[in-house]
C-alpha cells in the first residue's frame, strides 16, 4: 500500500510547493526527490522491508507482480522526469509547473490502484484517478487551441468509455452479486442471469481496450497524442498505457480459464485490427509525433499478446516490453521535444549537426522495430513465445501476421533514421545541456543492456 | 605423443593469426622465423607421430561434439593413422622446405605483403592438415574448403593484376563446381548411414545398396576432379600458375591437388565396392594423362609445362586408384610431391635469375650459370620420366603394372603417356639449360646461382627425389622390401591386384623404361641445338592452344550461363521480382492513404465506429460457440 500512500502524498506536496515557490528548478528537484522516495517506498513494500497496511476489506490485493510493475513504472517516470522534467516546467506560460507534477503523481496513484485491485469498483476508481489528471495534462498548454481540442476530445471519449466500464461492472455485479474478482466464478452464475456475466465482461474488456488504444477503440489516440504537449504524450504513451495492460492481466488472470472460445475469436481479431491500423496508418504520416502516436497503437497490438497468452511467460514478457517500449519512447520524445520542426523533414541531416541525438535516437528506433541487441527484440520475442507456448500450432498464423507487421513497422521507423543520416538538411534544434545528453546515453545504454541480458529485469522480479 | 596431435594443425593456425594480424608491425625476419618455425615444429611432431603410428597403430582423438542433433552426431576428431601421417609428413616436410625457399623468393615484396604471403601459406598448411587429419568426412570437407580458399588467395596474391584475379576466380569456381558433388555425396552418406565418421561409415558400408555406393563414390569423385584437376574440371590448374612459384610448388603440385587422391584412398573400402566407379576413375585418369601430356609438349611457359605435367601425373594417380592400386597411387603422391616440388622450385630459381622471365624460348644454356639448379632440375626430370633408380620409376611402375593386370590397353596408353612425359620434360630441360643463351644482354649479365635459402631446399628435395622411391621397391626385385605397402596395410585393406608372372612384370618394366629413354634421347637430340622458337602450326598449334578446351567451355557453358543470368537480371528480376516486391510496398502505401481517412477528427464519427465495434464484439462473444464451430470447419 506504500505506493498509493506515497504517491498521493507526493501529489499534495507538489501542490504546496507550487504555492511556496515559483522557481522551476526547485520544483523539478522536489518532484525528483518525491519520486525517488515513492520508488524506494514501493521497493521496500515489494520485499516486505517496510510496508504500511490499512484494511480495505479485500478490495485491494497486493501481489508481487503488481508491486514490481509499480517499481518499473515509477522508475520509468523517474527517467522521464530526469530527461524531460525541464520541458514540463516550460509548458503553458511556465506558471503551472508544480501543478503538472502534482497531476502526474495523482496519475501514478491511480496506477498503484490498478495494479492491485481486487474489486471491480477499485478498478473503476483506479482508471478514473489515472485518467482525469491526463485530461488536464493534455490541455496543459492553455493558450494552444490544438491542446484544448485534444483535451476536450480525450475527455468526451474517455467519458464514453467510462460509461461502458460502469455498465459492464454493473452487469457483472448483477450476475455475481459482488465486486470481488477473486470470488467470481462463471459456473456459479445461475442460468437465469447467464447472459449478464459474459456481456458485462465484454464491456469491461472494451473499456480497458479503449485505455490501451486497441483498435477499433483507438480513435482518440492520434488526435490526443498529437494535440497534447509532447512531454505529456510521452508520459501517456508509455507508463499509462502499460498500466492498462496490467489491469487486463489482473482481470483475466482469474477468469481466463472459463472464458472459453470467445477469447480465441475476439482477441485475435482485436490484435490484428490493432496491428493493422497502427502499422498501416503510421506509414503515411509526415509528422514524427503523429507517427509515434500510431506506433504506440501498433506496439499495443504486440502487448495484447500477453493478454491473449496469459501465462507466466506473458507476465515476464509484459514487464520486459514495458521497460523496452517505455525507455525507447521516452527517449524518442525527449529528442522530439528538442526539435523545432517535428515533421520528418525536420530531422533531415540531424546526424551531421547533432550526432549524439541522432545516434541515440537511432538506437531507440531500432528497439521499437525489434532489432536484435536492443531491448525491443526480446520484448517482441517474449510476446510471440508466450503465445506459441499457449496455443502451439493453432496460433502460428497469428505469430506470422505479427511478424509481417513488425517488418512493415521497420519502414516508418527507418524513415526517421534515413532522414537523420542519409538526407541533407539544416535541422533546427533547441538548446540542450550536458545533463540531457547524459540521460540520453543512459536510456540508450539501458536499451542495449536489456537487449543483451533481458533477464536482468526478471531476476529482480524473482528476487 | 598423441596428446600433441592437436598442435600439428594449431601451430600453422597460430602462425597465420600472428603474421596476418601483425603484418604491419613485424619485420621480415620475424615473419620468416614465425612462418617457417611453426611448420618445422609441426613437422617434428608429425615425425614423432609417424613412429608412434608405426609402432602402436592409429591414434583417434575426439575433442568435442561439432554437430549434435537428433539422428546425427559429428564429433570434432582427428584420426592419425598410416595414411594421414604420411600426408602430414609430406605437407609439413615439403611445406617447410617451400617456406624456407619463400623467404628468399618473396624477399622483394614490401613487408606487409610479405607477411600476408606467409600468413596465407600458414593458413593453407593448417587447412591441408585439417583435411588429412580429420576423423570424418565433415572435417575433411572443412579442410577441403579451406585449401580452396587459400588457393584462391594465393593465386590472386598479386591482386593488382586483373588476369591473376581472373585466374584466382576461375580456380575457385571450378573447385566449387566439384564441391557441389562432394557435398551431395556427404549428404547421401548422412541420409543412408547417419554418420560421417570414417570407422563407422566403412563398418556400415555393407548395408548400402549398389546404387547408393555408386552414387556416393561418383559424387565424391566429382569433388576430386575439381580439387585434383581431372577432366573435365582441370582447366583451372594451368591458370593457377599466376600465383608465386613456391605457391605453385606447394599447393598446385605437392599437396592440395593430391587431396582428391587422399580422399579416395581413404574411402578405398567404398570405392572397391563399385566396379562402375572404378572404371570411370580409370578412364578419366588415363584420358587426363594423355590430354595434359599432349598439351605440355607445345607449351613455352616454363610453369605452364610443369602445370600440365602435374595434371598429367595426377591422372596417373587416378588411374592407379581406378585399377585398385591404392598403394601405388599414394606412393605416387609422395614421390610426385618430391620431384614436382623440386621442379617447380627449380623453375622458380630460373625465373628469379632471369628477372621474372618465364618463356623458355628466351632462355637456354643456363647450365653454366646455375649449376646447382641445373643438376637438381635434371634429377627431377629423370625422376618424373620414370628412369630407375629414381623415385618416379617405382611409383609409376606400380601403377602401370596394376593397370596391365586390369586391362592391357590401359597399360599401353599409360606407357604412351610416360613417353610423352619424358619427351616434354626433356624438351623443357634442353631448351632451358642446354644450348646457348637466347635472352637479352642485360639478363645474361644478371644471371647468377640463387642464394642458399633457395638452393638448400632444392638439394634436399633432389635427394628425396632420388631415394624417395626406395621404400617401395616391388617384390619382384627384392622380396618383402616394400615397406610402403606394409605401412599402409591397416588403412588400405581392399587392394586386390591380380598376381602376374615375374617374367611379365620384368618385361613391362623394361618396355616402359626403354620407351622413356628413347623419348628422352629424341627430345635431347631435337631441342638441344634447335629449340622451337616459332609459333607452332597445324596439330602443334592445336596442342599449343590446349585443344581449345577453354574456348569450348566458354562457348558451351560460360556464355549461355551469362546469357541466362542476363535474362534473369533484366527480365525476371527487374519486371518480375521487383514488380512484386514494389507492388507490395505500393499496395501498403495505398492502403495507408485510405485507412488514414477514417481518422477524420470528428468525435461523433469516432463514437459511431466504436458503438458499431461494440455491437459486433458483443454478438461474437455471445455466439462464440457457433462461430468457433464454423471457423474450425473452414480451417
Amino acid at each position: 500500500m506504500n505506493a498509493i500512500i506515497f504517491s498521493v502524498i507526493g501529489g499534495v506536496v507538489m501542490m504546496f510547493t507550487g504555492i511556496i515557490t515559483q522557481q522551476k528548478k526547485a520544483i523539478r528537484n522536489v518532484a525528483i526527490i518525491a519520486l525517488i522516495i515513492l520508488l524506494l517506498a514501493n521497493i521496500f513494500d515489494t520485499y516486505g522491508i517496510l510496508s504500511i497496511h490499512i484494511g480495505t476489506h479485500g478490495m485491494l490485493n497486493f501481489q508481487k507482480f503488481g508491486l514490481y510493475f509499480n517499481t518499473l513504472a515509477y522508475a520509468a517516470t523517474l527517467l522521464f522526469i530526469l530527461i524531460s522534467g525541464a520541458d514540463v516546467t516550460q509548458i503553458g506560460e511556465g506558471k503551472h509547473a508544480a501543478e503538472f507534477f502534482a497531476l502526474i503523481f495523482f496519475s501514478l496513484s491511480g496506477i498503484a490502484i490498478i495494479t492491485s485491485y481486487n474489486s471491480l469498483l477499485l478498478l473503476f476508481l483506479g482508471i478514473e484517478i489515472m485518467s482525469i489528471p491526463l485530461y488536464i495534462l493534455t490541455g496543459g498548454d492553455k493558450r494552444n487551441l490544438k491542446s484544448n481540442e485534444a483535451s476536450l476530445k480525450y475527455f468526451l471519449m474517455g467519458s464514453f468509455s467510462t460509461g461502458i466500464l460502469l455498465m459492464g461492472i454493473a452487469l457483472m455485479y448483477g450476475a455475481h452479486g459482488g465486486f470481488e474478482i477473486s470470488a467470481m466464478k462463471p459456473s456459479a452464475v445461475s442460468n437465469e442471469y447467464g447472459i449478464l456475466d459474459p456481456l458485462g465482461l465484454v464491456l469491461v474488456f472494451i473499456a480497458i481496450a479503449f485505455k490501451v488504444s486497441a483498435a477499433p477503440f483507438h480513435f482518440w489516440t492520434p488526435d490526443v497524442y498529437d494535440g497534447s504537449p509532447s512531454v505529456f504524450t510521452s508520459f501517456m504513451a508509455t507508463i499509462i498505457k502499460a498500466a492498462g495492460f496490467i489491469a487486463f492481466i489482473r482481470l483475466f488472470d482469474n477468469k481466463y480459464v472459463e472464458l472459453g472460445l470467445s477469447w480465441r475469436i475476439i482477441l485475435p481479431l482485436v490484435i490484428i485490427a490493432t496491428l493493422l491500423v497502427g502499422n498501416i496508418t503510421a506509414i503515411f504520416q509526415q509528422s514524427v509525433k503523429r507517427m509515434m502516436a500510431y506506433s504506440s497503437i501498433a506496439q499495443a497490438g504486440f502487448m495484447l499478446f500477453a493478454v491473449f497468452a496469459e501465462n507466466d511467460m506473458a507476465k515476464e514478457g509484459i514487464l520486459i516490453y514495458t521497460v523496452a517500449y517505455s525507455v525507447a519512447t521516452i527517449g524518442i520524445f525527449a529528442v522530439l521535444e528538442k526539435m523545432e520542426d517535428i515533421s520528418l523533414a525536420g530531422y533531415n541531416g540531424l546526424a551531421k549537426k547533432h550526432p549524439l541525438l541522432a545516434a541515440t535516437n537511432t538506437i531507440f528506433l531500432l528497439s521499437l522495430t525489434g532489432i536484435p541487441l536492443t531491448a525491443g527484440f526480446f520484448a517482441k520475442y517474449y510476446m510471440l513465445l508466450s503465445v506459441i507456448k499457449y496455443g502451439g500450432s493453432t496460433v502460428t498464423w497469428l505469430v506470422i501476421v505479427a511478424v509481417i507487421f513488425a517488418a512493415i513497422s521497420a519502414y516508418y521507423y527507418f524513415r526517421v533514421i534515413q532522414a537523420m543520416y542519409f538526407k541533407t538538411g539544416n535541422p533546427e534544434v533547441r538548446s540542450y545541456n550536458k545533463g540531457f545528453c547524459f540521460m540520453l546515453v543512459i536510456l540508450a545504454a539501458i536499451t542495449i543492456l536489456i537487449g543483451i541480458f533481458p533477464t536482468i529485469i526478471l531476476n529482480w522480479f524473482y528476487f | 605423443m598423441s596428446q600433441l596431435v592437436y598442435l600439428v594443425p594449431l601451430l600453422p593456425l597460430a602462425g597465420f593469426l600472428i603474421n596476418g594480424l601483425l603484418r604491419k608491425s613485424l619485420s621480415k625476419q620475424a615473419v620468416s622465423i614465425i612462418g617457417c618455425g611453426v611448420i618445422l615444429i609441426a613437422f617434428l611432431i608429425s615425425l614423432g607421430l609417424f613412429f608412434q603410428v608405426k609402432a602402436n597403430g592409429p591414434i583417434i582423438q575426439t575433442y568435442f561434439n561439432f554437430i549434435d542433433i537428433k539422428g546425427l552426431n559429428i564429433p570434432f576428431s582427428f584420426q592419425v593413422d598410416a595414411l594421414s601421417v604420411l600426408f602430414m609428413l609430406i605437407i609439413t616436410g615439403v611445406g617447410f622446405l617451400i617456406h624456407v625457399y619463400s623467404t628468399s623468393y618473396m624477399h622483394e615484396e614490401s613487408t606487409p605483403h610479405f607477411a600476408r604471403y606467409f600468413s596465407f601459406l600458414n593458413l593453407f598448411v593448417f587447412s591441408m592438415l585439417l583435411l588429412v587429419m580429420g576423423g570424418n568426412y565433415l572435417i575433411l570437407f572443412l579442410g577441403w574448403e579451406g585449401v580452396g580458399l587459400c588457393s584462391y588467395l594465393l593465386i590472386g596474391y598479386w591482386f593488382k593484376n586483373t588476369d591473376y584475379n581472373y585466374a584466382a576466380k576461375k580456380a575457385f569456381i571450378m573447385n566449387r563446381i566439384g564441391d557441389v558433388g562432394f557435398l551431395l555425396g556427404i549428404f547421401w552418406l548422412v541420409a543412408k548411414l547417419g554418420t560421417l565418421t570414417y570407422g563407422n561409415v566403412f563398418a556400415a558400408a555393407g548395408n548400402l545398396s549398389a546404387v547408393d555406393v555408386t552414387g556416393i563414390t561418383i559424387l565424391l569423385f566429382i569433388g576430386a576432379t575439381g580439387k585434383s584437376a581431372q577432366i573435365p574440371l582441370y582447366t583451372w590448374l594451368p591458370d593457377a600458375m599466376a600465383g608465386p612459384t613456391p605457391v605453385s610448388a606447394l599447393i598446385h603440385a605437392a599437396t592440395m591437388v593430391t587431396a582428391g587422391v587422399y580422399m579416395i584412398a581413404r574411402s578405398n573400402i567404398l570405392y572397391s565396392m563399385s566396379a562402375v566407379t572404378e572404371n570411370v576413375i580409370a578412364i578419366i585418369g588415363i584420358a587426363t594423362v594423355l590430354l595434359a601430356a599432349t598439351i605440355a609438349i607445345k607449351q613455352n611457359d616454363i610453369k605452364k609445362v610443369l602445370a600440365y605435367s602435374t595434371v598429367s601425373q595426377l591422372g596417373y594417380m587416378f588411374l592407379g586408384l581406378g585399377v585398385g592400386a591404392y598403394n601405388g597411387a599414394v606412393f605416387h603422391v609422395m614421390t610426385h610431391a618430391f620431384f614436382k616440388a623440386l621442379l617447380f622450385l627449380g623453375a622458380g630459381s630460373v625465373i628469379h635469375a632471369m628477372g621474372n622471365e618465364q618463356d623458355i624460348r628466351k632462355m637456354g644454356g643456363l647450365r653454366k650459370y646455375m649449376p646447382v639448379t641445373h643438376i637438381t632440375f635434371l634429377l627431377g626430370c629423370l625422376a618424373i620420366s620414370g628412369i630407375p633408380p629414381f623415385s618416379g620409376f617405382f611409383s609409376k611402375d606400380e601403377i602401370l603394372a596394376a593397370a596391365y593386370a586390369k586391362n592391357p590397353v590401359l597399360w599401353v596408353l599409360g606407357v604412351a603417356g610416360a613417353a610423352l612425359t619424358a619427351f616434354y620434360m626433356f624438351r623443357l630441360y634442353a631448351t632451358t639449360f642446354l644450348g646457348s643463351f637466347r635472352g637479352t644482354h642485360d639478363q645474361e649479365h644478371h644471371l647468377h646461382e640463387s642464394p642458399a635459402a633457395i638452393t638448400l631446399p632444392l638439394i634436399a628435395l633432389a635427394i628425396l627425389s632420388v631415394i624417395g622411391g626406395w621404400i617401395g621397391i616391388p617384390a619382384v626385385m627384392i622380396p618383402d622390401a616394400n615397406a610402403f605397402h606394409h605401412f599402409l596395410q591397416p588403412v588400405i585393406t581392399t587392394e586386390a591386384i591380380a598376381e602376374m608372372p615375374h617374367a611379365t612384370e620384368w618385361l613391362l618394366m623394361v618396355v616402359s623404361v626403354a620407351v622413356a629413354v628413347i623419348a628422352i634421347l629424341i627430345a635431347l637430340g631435337k631441342f638441344t641445338k634447335r629449340p622451337e622458337l616459332n609459333e607452332p602450326q597445324g596439330l602443334g598449334g592445336f596442342l599449343a592452344h590446349k585443344w581449345y578446351i577453354d574456348e569450348l567451355y566458354d562457348a558451351v557453358i560460360v556464355n549461355p550461363l551469362n546469357a541466362l543470368a542476363g535474362f534473369f537480371k533484366n527480365i525476371i528480376e527487374k519486371s518480375g521480382i521487383d514488380g512484386i516486391v514494389n507492388g507490395v510496398g505500393r499496395f501498403i502505401l495505398y492502403s495507408s492513404r485510405q485507412v488514414r481517412l477514417v481518422q477524420s477528427g470528428q468525435v461523433g464519427s469516432y463514437i459511431l465506429f466504436m458503438v458499431l465495434a461494440i455491437i459486433v464484439l458483443v454478438l461474437i462473444w455471445i455466439n462464440d460457440g457457433y462461430i468457433y464451430t464454423y471457423l474450425s470447419k473452414i480451417f
